[in-house]
Parts: C-alpha cells; sequence; structure tokens
C-alpha cells in the first residue's frame, strides 16, 4: 500500500532573474512502512520533493497524495491540519523553539494536535525515553548537543503516530558518529511504530541506513527502483 | 503554554522588552498623572467658582441676574425661602444674602467692591466665607458696624484690622448711601480677585444702610454633588413662581466653567492620542524586530501544522503582556505620585498671573478620575494590541519555505 | 483740710485753662464760620488751577457760582481743550458735563473719591466740603498768631459711626473766620494731605485766601494749587444756574 504517491510534478523557482527547474516530471510511489532515503546532491531537488510531499510547497504542475489525501483538492486548513496530525517533520537544523525545554517541545505540538495535559506530559517523557533522553527533559535546546537537539526533533516528529516522517538531512550538522545515533533511532522507530521514513541526504553512511534509495540529479530521478 | 512561551519570549531580549515597557509606562504615567493634574484644575475652578458666592444653584428676581440693581431684589423673601427649602435634598444648604455694588473708601484708597450682607451661620456649607476668617473675628450677625474683608484689599488699602472702612452705595430710593464699618476679620481666598471683590457685613446691616426692609438680592444653594444641580433646579423651579423669579445653575451662571470643562476634556483625548502616537512606533517597531528575528521559528511552527491564527495570537500575547505590564506600573507610578503630592498640591505660584487670570488657584491638587484611567489604559492596551497585529500578521503569513531560506 | 480742697479747684481750673481756656469761642461755631464765610451767601468766581507733578504741570481756568454750602456750579474756560466742561454740585450729589459727547453724567458713587480733573481735590473733596462740621466733634487744642489775629488750632475727630474716611482734620482757623490750613489725617493720625492758603489779600471787598495748596504728605513735588484770578460776593444769582440744564450752556 503506498503512502505517497508522485506523478508528474515540475517545480521551477526563480532565483533573481534566473528561472532553476527544481523538479522536472517526477513521479514516485513509497511504500507505507518504508525507510526511504532521498539521495544526490546538493541543489538537485531534495528539499524541493520533500517540501512538496510534506505539502509545504506547491508543484506547478502533477498530482500529490498523501496518505489518501489529493494535495490539489485540499484547502490551507485542511493542509495543516494533515502536517499536524499525519506528517511529522525533522529539518537540518532549528528544528526546536528555544524557549522550551526537550519536554515542552515535545508537549507543543500535542497541545496543538488537541491531546490533553496529562497524556501529554506521559507521551512526551515516554517518547524521549525512546529516544535515548531520559534525564534531558527539562533542558533547553541550547543546553543540548547537536545530536540530542535532532533526537527531540524525531521524537516531537513521531509523538503522534504520524503517518509519515520527513526528514531534510537530519544528520547533516552532525559528525558522523552522532549522525549514524541518530539514525539508528529514526529506523528503530521505524520498525517498531511501523512508521514510514523519507529523508534527504548526500552522506554515503546515511544512504546505507535506508532500505530504498531514490538518487535525484538536476530534479530528476534517476533510480526509483527499491532496494528491498 | 501560550501564556509561557510569550513569557519566555518577551525575556529573551531584555533590554528591548526594558525599553519598549518603560516607554508605556512613562505613557501610561503622564496620561492619568498630566490628566489628574488637569482635573485637579478643573474640579479646583469649579469649586473655587461655586464657592465664591454662586452655589449649585441660585435663585434670583427676574431681571437680576441681566441689571443686578436694589430694584430687582427678591422682595419679603421669606414665602419663597420656605419653597426653595421644601425642594432641597436633605444634604443640601441654603443662604440668603443681599449683595450690591458698592465703593470702599479709607483715608488713601478707593475702590469698587461688592458688597455682601450674609448671616455668617447661613454660609457654612454654602460658600467659602462660610468656613470663616483666616485672621479676626467673623461678623457677627445683627451687628451693623463689623466688616470682613480680603487680606488683598486689606493689603491694598493699607489698613489693618480694628480700622474704619467707608462704603458707600446707592439706597433704595437711589440715594447715596454711606456707612462706617470697622474692619472684624479678613479672609483669604484662592483667588486675589476675590480678596478684592468681596466685602462681607452683616444683612441687617446692609438692610439698613440700603433701606430695603428684610428683602434680599439672591438665594443660594450647595449641594453635596454638583452634577445635581440641574435636577434640583428643575424641582425648585416648578414650585415656585417662575415669572417673578429665575432659577440658575452654575453650568448657566459660570458658563465659562463649563465651557472649560468641554475643553479640558477635548483635551484630555487629545492628549492621550499624543502620548499614544508617540508610543506607536516604538510598540511596533520593537514588535517588528522582535518578529523578523524570529521569522524562522514561526515558519518551523507553520510548517508543524500550527494555523495563521494561532501565530498571530502568540504575538500578541507577547505584546500584550509588555502592555499589561507597563500599564500596571504607569499606574502604579501616577497612583502613587497622585497619593504623594495628596491634598499639599503642586504650588504653581511662580506662575501664578496666570493661573489668576483663568480663574485657577495656584496651588493644584491632582486628582484622579475613574474614567480617564479606563480611558488611559484602554487607549493604550487597545490600540497598543491593534498596531502590533500588524507585525503579527506578518508572521502568521510567513510561509516555511520562505522561511527557511532566510538564514 | 478745707484749705487743701481749695488749692486744688485753683489748681484744676488752671489745668482746664492750659487745656482750652474758658473765654475761648465755640468751636464748631468757629468750623461753620470759616466755611461759611470762604462761601459766602453767593459768590462767583475765576479761579486759575494749577496741578503740579514732578515731570509735568498743567494749568486751567475755572469759572465757578455757589450759593450757601449746599450749591456750587463750575465750568473750566481755559485750555481750549478742555473748555466748557462743567461740574453741578447739588447737595452730596455731582454731575458732570462734557460738551465734546454733549452728555450729562451722574457722578456715581465709584467716582465721587476720584481726583477731580486730575488735581489733588477729590470730588468728595468738593462735595462734601460741609460735612466736617457736622460729622465731626471739634476742640480747640492751641493757639498761633498770624499776621497780628490768633488763630485757633482746631482738632476735629469724626462723629462714632460718621461716614467719614479720615480719622482726623486739623484746622487752623484765624478769628475772622479765614481758613488757614486743614489738614487730614487717617485713623493712625499719620498726615495724608493738607490744604495750606498761602495769601490772603483784599478780594471781592473782603480779606480772602487767594491762594490755596493742595498737597499730599510726603510728596513735595505733587500738589495742586488754586489762584483766586476774581471773586464777587452777595450777587443775585438766578436758582435756575444750578441745574443740570444750565450745566449744559456753561457760562463762559
Amino acid at each position: 500500500m503506498s503512502i505517497v504517491e508522485i506523478r508528474g510534478v515540475d517545480k521551477t523557482y526563480q532565483q533573481g532573474k534566473v528561472f532553476v527547474q527544481a523538479l522536472k516530471n517526477i513521479d514516485l510511489t513509497v511504500e507505507k512502512g518504508s525507510f526511504a532515503a532521498i539521495a544526490g546532491p546538493s541543489g538537485s531537488g531534495k528539499t524541493t520533493l520533500l517540501n512538496i510531499i510534506g505539502g509545504l510547497d506547491v508543484p506547478d504542475r502533477g498530482d500529490v497524495r498523501v496518505d489518501g489525501n489529493a494535495y490539489a483538492d485540499m484547502t490551507r486548513s485542511g493542509m495543516a491540519e494533515l502536517r499536524l496530525c499525519r506528517i511529522g517533520f525533522v529539518f537540518q537544523a532549528y528544528n526546536l523553539l528555544p524557549v522550551l525545554s526537550a519536554v515542552e517541545n515535545v508537549e507543543y505540538v500535542m497541545q496543538l494536535q488537541g491531546v490533553d495535559k496529562k497524556q501529554r506530559r506521559e507521551r512526551a517523557v515516554a517518547i524521549l525515553d525512546e529516544v535515548g533522553l531520559s534525564g534531558r527533559y527539562h533542558n533547553r535546546p541550547a543546553e543540548l548537543s547537536g545530536g540530542q537537539q535532532q533526537r527531540v526533533a524525531v521524537a516531537r516528529a513521531i509523538v503522534s503516530d504520524p503517518a509519515i516522517v520527513l526528514a531534510d538531512e537530519p544528520t547533516a550538522n552532525l559528525d558522523s558518529k552522532t549522525g549514524e545515533g541518530l539514525l539508528q533511532i529514526m529506523e528503530k522507530m521505524n520498525r517498531e511504530k511501523a512508521v514510514t521514513f523519507i529523508f534527504s541526504t548526500h552522506d554515503r553512511m546515511v544512504m546505507s541506513y535506508a532500505r530504498r534509495l531514490i538518487h535525484i540529479r538536476d530534479g530528476e530521478i534517476e533510480n526509483g527502483k527499491p532496494m528491498e | 503554554m501560550d501564556i509561557k512561551i510569550a513569557w519566555r519570549n518577551i525575556w529573551r531580549n531584555p533590554r528591548r522588552t526594558i525599553i519598549i515597557m518603560t516607554a508605556v509606562i512613562i505613557g501610561i504615567w503622564s496620561m492619568i498623572f498630566l490628566t489628574a493634574f488637569m482635573r485637579g484644575m478643573v474640579v479646583d475652578m469649579i469649586e473655587n467658582g461655586i464657592a465664591t458666592l454662586t452655589g449649585d444653584v441660585k435663585i434670583y428676581a427676574s431681571g437680576f441676574r441681566s441689571d443686578p440693581a436694589l430694584e430687582n431684589r427678591i422682595r419679603n423673601p421669606g414665602p419663597l425661602a420656605e419653597k426653595v427649602q421644601a425642594n432641597l435634598p436633605a444634604d443640601a444648604h441654603m443662604a440668603a444674602r443681599i449683595r450690591v455694588s458698592a465703593i470702599a473708601q479709607n483715608a488713601r484708597h478707593s475702590a469698587g467692591v461688592t458688597l455682601v450682607g450674609i448671616d455668617p451661620a447661613e454660609e457654612a456649607g454654602v460658600s467659602f466665607i462660610g468656613d470663616g476668617v483666616a485672621t479676626g473675628q467673623m461678623i457677627r450677625p445683627g451687628n451693623p458696624v463689623d466688616i470682613v474683608v480680603g487680606k488683598a484689599l486689606l493689603e491694598k488699602f493699607e489698613t489693618k484690622i480694628g480700622n474704619k472702612l467707608i462704603l458707600m452705595s446707592e439706597d433704595a430710593a437711589h440715594e447715596m448711601a454711606s456707612r462706617a464699618f470697622r474692619i472684624r476679620g479678613i479672609f483669604s481666598a484662592e483667588l486675589e480677585a476675590t480678596e478684592k471683590r468681596f466685602v462681607f457685613v452683616s444683612k441687617s446691616a446692609a438692610r439698613g444702610m440700603l433701606q430695603i426692609g428684610a428683602d434680599v438680592s439672591e438665594i443660594s444653594v450647595m449641594l453635596e454633588n454638583h452634577d445635581r444641580a440641574d435636577a434640583v433646579a428643575e424641582k425648585i423651579a416648578a414650585a415656585i413662581d417662575t415669572e417673578a423669579y429665575e432659577v440658575r445653575t452654575w453650568k448657566e451662571l459660570k458658563p465659562m466653567l463649563k465651557a472649560y470643562i468641554n475643553i479640558f476634556d477635548g483635551y484630555i483625548i487629545l492628549w492621550y492620542l499624543v502620548v499614544f502616537a508617540a508610543m506607536v512606533f516604538g510598540i511596533i517597531n520593537t514588535t517588528l524586530m522582535a518578529v523578523f528575528e524570529r521569522m524562522r521559528e514561526f515558519g518551523l511552527l507553520k510548517a508543524l501544522g500550527m494555523r495563521p491564527w494561532r501565530i498571530l495570537r502568540a504575538v500578541l500575547i507577547e505584546t500584550a503582556f509588555i502592555l499589561l505590564i507597563g500599564a500596571a506600573a504607569g499606574n502604579t507610578l501616577a497612583f502613587s505620585m497622585v497619593y504623594a503630592i495628596g491634598q499639599r498640591g503642586i504650588d504653581l505660584s511662580m506662575f501664578a498671573a496666570g493661573f489668576e487670570y483663568a480663574g485657577m488657584s495656584s496651588v493644584i491638587r491632582p486628582e484622579i478620575f475613574a474614567g480617564d484611567v479606563v480611558l488611559a489604559n484602554a487607549v493604550v492596551i487597545c490600540l497598543g494590541l491593534v498596531v502590533s497585529a500588524y507585525p503579527a500578521a506578518r508572521a502568521a503569513r510567513i510561509t516555511p519555505v520562505e522561511a527557511m531560506a532566510r538564514n | 483740710m478745707k484749705r487743701i480742697f481749695a488749692a486744688l479747684a485753683v489748681l484744676m481750673c488752671f489745668a482746664a485753662a492750659g487745656h482750652g481756656r474758658i473765654n475761648d469761642p465755640d468751636p464748631r461755631e468757629l468750623v461753620k464760620g470759616a466755611v461759611n464765610y470762604l462761601r459766602g451767601k453767593t459768590s462767583q468766581a475765576v479761579v486759575e488751577m494749577t496741578i503740579h507733578r514732578p515731570d509735568w504741570q498743567r494749568q486751567m481756568t475755572i469759572k465757578a457760582w455757589t450759593e450757601g454750602r449746599e450749591n456750587s456750579i463750575f465750568w473750566i474756560a481755559a485750555p481750549p481743550k478742555d473748555r466748557g466742561n462743567g461740574t453741578l454740585k447739588r447737595g452730596d450729589e455731582m454731575w458732570i458735563f462734557n460738551p465734546k459727547v454733549n452728555r450729562v453724567i451722574k457722578l456715581p458713587p465709584s467716582m465721587m473719591s476720584q481726583s477731580w480733573q486730575g488735581s489733588d481735590f477729590s470730588n468728595n473733596d468738593l462735595a462734601k466740603s460741609d460735612n466736617i462740621v457736622d460729622q465731626y466733634t471739634h476742640e480747640i487744642i492751641d493757639r498761633q498768631t498770624h499776621q497780628g489775629k490768633t488763630v485757633y488750632v482746631i482738632r476735629s475727630l469724626p462723629k462714632p459711626g460718621a461716614p467719614v474716611v479720615w480719622g482726623m482734620q486739623e484746622l487752623k482757623i484765624r478769628e475772622d473766620h479765614i481758613l488757614i490750613r486743614q489738614a487730614f489725617f487717617d485713623e493712625d493720625q499719620e498726615l495724608v494731605k493738607a490744604l495750606t492758603m498761602e495769601k490772603i489779600e483784599m478780594l471781592g471787598g473782603r480779606l480772602y485766601p487767594v491762594k490755596w495748596k493742595m498737597q499730599k504728605a510726603d510728596q513735595k513735588e505733587e500738589y495742586t494749587v488754586l489762584d483766586y484770578q476774581s471773586l464777587e460776593f452777595g450777587l443775585d444769582i438766578s436758582d435756575r444756574i444750578f441745574t443740570i440744564a444750565s450745566l449744559k450752556n456753561p457760562r463762559l
């Protein structure tokens, strides 16, 4: 069963006076439960593709369906609702609100989802334990290492059992050992909670964890076949 | 949690927050304090005006107001006074007086004055003279020679208590009447003009000099609350012969005072807007700066699925915090300053000539009106929130892609 | 014992004599006589008035008619600027006439104490100059000699309750009824102003003070001098001259 279906997506950006075609006629299907990496050099269109899957960006042409929702038919508020409840995001950096502690950052999303207060705290603490942050609940992001911050971001992304987690170069700012630790956690979550993960990277080590590699170059997918 | 986040956010840049809070404090303070100051002046003017032989309501014989001559007096005032008394609230005071323009004269000086025949006991609570004299003794009821004059008149005439003062006026038969009085006491008033204008003698002395039997010139009524003057005046007018008598309230008798009050009300609103306009730029600027610095955060929140209105609300809560804290401190400051000044007032006698001209006294006791305080706070907080809606909307409109493109 | 009483009685007689001698005239009659002497039954005069101030001096010529103590009327004859300005006094009341606006104004009380034509005489000085007789009690306090004649120094104190501004007046009246000096004091017995007769000559058939000088105390350079140019007494003056209608028609 596919969770992401993309058909004929084009996306062109205007950078100054130059038009840059970021995506060219992309077709992509990702199965539920995948642990997939979008790989390619910087500027290849990885981030644009993830943004379009996440509903953060709108394609010029083509259809996008995620978790059974056709984006073309959805309102802006429906999109926000979908992102809030069904899609988890982990960005390269600046994932957390600096004024909130680790546990508060996780709780905040749940609050937006309308989870009641008691449950929020229990679930936030549990998920932080699972990503290995027991005892760091009350540290602010500035008091956490880069790896720890990204783990809080992963915890926040999966705390409400989303259909899919999109991670845009989650390890880019981490050293390889820490990056590897983060990927192990992501993989564990993927296995244990059956959450689909799609992440972008240009790091070979990261690619090696992916069960499916989607190579993208100059806005085009080179190899859409699953590795499994 | 929104409150907690807002509270933490405003202290991310304490210096900026404190600066803008200070602006709000100064703004609110200046609104409330200076308004209290102006109100103090106006209240003072009203109290002075009313206590200076005007009263809240005054009853004359018809024609006296346009021509305050002796023939326009109230003849046989007994029945009229009874009717007026019967229509007064229990806490009101009433006094009947004789009032005529006269010449005061001694060996060296002479000046036009208003000769007022009073019963000192009756004037208590009605006019300033009812509060007694500053020096010497009050005139004795029925005494034919006692006179009380103002301090300024006494100084101008280079005389002293115990000395003679000759008063001349036309009597009821249009003959020149003059009588020698002895200065028994000195009153002091807020305004020098009042001290120079009025001299007080007993009713019987005035009646004897003017040959007017038991007649009076006016009946003056003082109420506990000046705002009730209209209602009381209407009630009195309904009970008496309005062909023969006129009933007037202080607003009609002192149209300048009424006009001043209206002008001051206008000034207060204008003043609030001016102060607020000065604050507005600070508020918009600070909020814009705070928002632009955190665009990435707003982008992140949008990406995570936060609705624009919640972002708008989050920014407004932050502004509200600053405004509320600033307002609270500004109110506290203004109230404590007014309290500290209290009844002592602020002495502006070095500029007194100008105040005197406007009918104000030189010592000003600020008065806080609840309505002004509410208005000042409402203006700052409501308009403050309205103007910060613009930066808040900028934050709410940011898209995650735009936000992440920023660095 | 008896002799002691007798001695005391003699002493008391002397003491009384020192204060006001037994054969002195009645002081009230002296004052009344002086006022009447100045006025005559009727009189007609031309007076030159000089108002002197530290930095200027003004002169005007006045033509005046009087009848007893009650009535008088006078007009300014010169300078031309003021010519025709008239003043009528009847009893305690006064009217003034200004030919430029052709109007008669009854002086309100406020103006009675103001100066007449800018001089050191107030309207009251003119209107009430006779109330010295009735509103005061008089006492001879001294005698002096002036041009060989006895001068009585009279201290006049206002009667209690009298509506007069002065605390005291001191008059010097010669035995031939001529007023030599009239000094006005305030209640603290301080001199306020004084009228001095500077020259006594034959005029209009009798000895008359022909030069009057009114001067404020402490103001050496501020005074007003009345200089009688001509004076006639006992003329047959029509009553109609002391009327408002007559005031409007200056007899110059």
